[in-house]
């Protein structure tokens, strides 16, 4: 059975990409996020193997969703999504409970990576 | 990867984040003090830049980049922006619009970036004087750093689970946010035990000064291979090195252990929710779809005819099947067209804030019914008559501040675009509360020009708007950059008309002016009344339909001329459609005389009603539109031609020319 994947970014152009590459190397997209909130909504829902988080994002940012999450589910498998230039942010992120996090431009082979990283 | 697939998307995706950044600086320009647009902008920037650098579009990612510096810098310092750094932001993002279109065009390089200097000045001239990372402020609470939640300290040498090693490990240097990847490598050492003396201490994770390498104590029982193991498991590692130091044992250095790559997911079956689909895909579907509506319509009258003559009734079955199912695919296909009218309003604010700013007016643009839907034919249509009359609201509706003063209202005037979904269509008003629009003058320039007679007194809302349309009529005292050239109204209208729509127009002097659009609200289907006139059959869309009367039964009269019925007080004009077409006598076959009594269909358009007289009503059916490109000398009373169900063509006739 493949793993279940929530995708959270503000941009569709990005959730559109993340989900290709995921897709196609097998994982099942079962839902995406727009907001932090929406993110944390659709993790007690979907209950997904792992989470794909941006940074920025309107309404609540990715780290308080983190937070937010890993209270519901302290095992929640959350990669973080950020670009160059957010190293204290994503610093922040880990110590919120994220389990791993990707650079922006992604390369799939370095996203797939550390997907495996953190579902393994 | 393949990246051209994204090209479309992300074009869309940024005009959605530009047209946004507009929005925003509208609302900073008119609250400079206010402290969400800001934020937003710096939202919408920072996410051109990331997608604009997965697509490798570099020029467009370093001026996003530069963008959101300077409004990193205008965030954290919290002041109130001058007009000019407003203006620059302006300027800035027309120049990323600008370079986004180029670059998806594969005209990158030339994208003109001669505003960066003025960005970089101003980034400069706003660095406020504290340093934290600069996103770091996105945090709701921005908050110190805190010490990774390590376990319960031990002093060093006094755990009862094990021993205390030191590790070192360095990151490799080519690997992004190295300060993550510590951050990491920390938080895995938690699980074999408590880690002390961090060294550099976590805080300097965030700093992009930090060079990747780091060394903590690990009290721990495990051993120094497995923990290897499990820190170069966390990626982008080039070394690691566990000793052992035993209460006081010296340093033991194991070897090092070659970091493997991890394989891949195996693939599967991958389900998603959302797929996207080319436009022209769905154009095309709908008139694979128009095709069978019209093919359904042949099969109920052949399964009608059949069964007449003693047919097998399952066809009827069939039939009525067929039947249910095509409409529900229509509908779907329509549905799916259907798109909210934001996105060809979202562009407005911009445009009235310019042509007022350049035209010295103050006006406040408002927008109501963004979510309101519309074809997106119609839609993509509406664009340019909504830019014409907007232009024309600001430039001769809304007064100057002063004469405004004068006037005791307030100097700022206000322009408002409203779209409201009726019962089968969608009205778009845009109203001013300008000056209005002086009948007397118009109705003298009307009598100049001949365009009514010497002895008309006043002229209805109707006969005005029927002025203004006129090609090349302009009451404007001098021609400006922004209107008054004569084109504009009746450009407007002849869009509108052309897409079956109809415009109103109300004006009260002093007070302003309202125009007021109604369209179909999908343009490819409509129910239609199918009407005989000689041998022809014509189409008469059922949204203009008020009702039918039988010629004959209700009073008459004329109207300026014109026969005309007296349907419940009000004198109606009348049109026959055989006199109109010139159906008596032209064709070869002479055609069949007019019944007895013939049916008067009255149409409304607003406020204006006609009643067009036929020989006879066949049915009411779906037809399909089909675009119609009237040969020269055609009578301007078609909108268009559908196909009927035995395959002959038949006109659509246009209401808007007949009332």
């Amino acid at each position: 059975m493949s793993h279940t994947v929530l995708v959270c970014d503000d941009a569709i152009f990005m959730r559109t990409m993340i989900t290709d590459i995921l897709a196609q190397a097998g994982f099942e997209v079962v839902g995406e996020a727009e907001t932090g909130t929406q993110a944390v909504e659709k993790y007690r829902q979907l209950k997904p193997d792992l989470v794909t988080m941006d940074i920025v994002m309107p309404d609540m940012g990715g780290i308080d969703a983190v937070r937010e999450i890993v209270k519901q589910d302290p095992d929640a498998k959350i990669l973080m999504c950020s670009a160059m230039g957010q190293q204290a942010l994503v610093v922040e992120a880990i110590q919120a409970g994220a389990k791993d996090f990707v650079v922006k431009p992604f390369q799939p082979s370095r996203v797939l990576e550390a997907v495996q990283r953190v579902l393994g | 990867m393949d990246l051209s697939q994204y090209a479309e998307l992300f074009l869309a995706e940024s005009r959605e984040h530009l047209s946004a950044c507009n929005q925003l600086l509208l609302e900073w320009e008119r609250n400079p003090a206010a402290l969400e647009p800001v934020g937003g902008l710096f939202r919408a920037v920072h996410t051109i830049k990331g997608m604009a650098a997965t697509m490798g579009y570099g020029r467009v990612a370093d001026l996003a980049h530069r963008m959101e510096n300077l409004l990193d810098h205008l965030r954290r310092g919290g002041r109130t922006p001058s007009d000019e750094i407003i203006q620059l932001l302006f300027r800035a993002t027309d120049a990323l619009e600008k370079s986004v279109m180029l670059a998806v065009t594969g005209h990158e390089r030339e994208a003109d970036l001669s505003v960066l200097e003025a960005i970089d000045d101003a980034a400069l001239q706003f660095r406020p004087a504290a340093q934290p990372s600069a996103l770091a402020r996105l945090r709701p609470e921005p908050e110190p750093a805190a010490e990774p939640p390590s376990a319960p300290q031990v002093p060093a040498g006094r755990s009862p689970a094990g021993r205390t090693r030191t590790v070192h490990v360095t990151i490799r240097p080519e690997a992004p946010l190295k300060g993550g990847r510590a951050m990491l490598v920390v938080k895995k050492a938690e699980r074999f035990g408590a880690v002390h003396r961090l060294q550099p201490p976590s805080a300097a994770f965030e700093s992009d000064d930090f060079d990747g390498r780091l060394e903590f104590d690990l009290e721990t029982a495990a051993v120094p291979g497995d923990i290897e193991n499990a820190l170069r498991a966390v990626g982008d590692v080039e070394r690691v090195v566990v000793g052992t130091v035993a209460l006081d044992e010296g340093l033991v250095t194991t070897g090092e252990i070659p970091v493997t790559g991890p394989a891949v997911a195996a693939s599967s079956v991958a389900r998603s929710r959302h797929i996207r689909v080319d436009l022209r895909r769905l154009d095309t579907l709908m008139d694979l779809i128009g095709e069978l509506v019209t093919e359904r319509g042949r099969l109920n009258e052949l399964a009608a005819r059949w069964l007449g003559h003693g047919g097998d009734p399952e066809i009827d079955e069939v039939a009525i099947q067929i039947s249910r199912l095509s409409a529900d695919l229509q509908n779907e296909i329509i549905q799916a067209r259907m798109t909210p009218v934001w996105q060809v309003f979202d562009r407005f604010p911009r445009l009235v804030r310019d042509v007022a700013r350049q035209l010295d007016k103050q006006v406040v643009f408002r927008v109501e019914g963004k979510e309101i839907e519309l074809d997106r034919e119609i839609l993509d249509e509406l664009g340019d008559p909504l830019v014409h009359l907007l232009r024309n609201a600001v430039d001769h509706g809304i007064e100057p501040p002063a004469e405004r003063k004068r006037h005791k209202k307030n100097p700022e005037g206000e322009i408002v675009l409203a779209a409201v979904r009726e019962r089968s269509s969608v009205a778009i008003s845009i109203s001013d509360d300008g000056r209005g629009i002086d009948r007397v003058k118009i109705l003298d320039k009307a009598k100049r020009e001949g365009v009514v007679g010497p002895h008309v007194e006043s002229l209805s809302d109707d006969q005005l708007l029927r002025v203004l349309a006129r090609p090349g009529f302009s009451t404007a005292e001098s021609v400006t950059s922004v209107s008054g050239r004569g084109v504009g109204i009746d450009v407007a209208m002849t869009r509108i008309r052309a897409l079956g729509g109809s415009v109103e127009i109300r004006t009260q002097p002093g007070k302003g002016t309202a125009f007021v659009l109604r369209l179909p609200v999908t343009l490819a289907i409509v129910r239609a009344l199918i009407a005989a006139v000689g041998q022809e059959r014509y189409a008469l869309p059922l949204t203009y339909v008020a009702e039918t009367v039988e010629y004959g039964t209700t009073p008459t009269t004329t109207m300026e001329g014109r026969d005309a019925i007296v349907l419940r007080d009000r004198v109606v004009p009348l049109v026959d459609l055989r006199k109109l077409l010139g159906t008596d006598g032209a064709a070869a076959s002479p055609p069949p005389p007019p019944p007895p009594r013939r049916p008067v269909i009255v149409l409304e358009m607003g406020e204006r009603r006609a009643g067009v007289i036929v020989d006879g009503m066949l049915s009411q059916q779906e037809i399909v539109v089909k675009g119609f490109d009237a040969p020269q000398g055609t009578l301007p009373v078609f909108s268009g031609a559908t196909i009927m169900g035995d395959g002959v063509p038949a006109l659509i006739l246009d209401a808007a020319g007949l009332v």
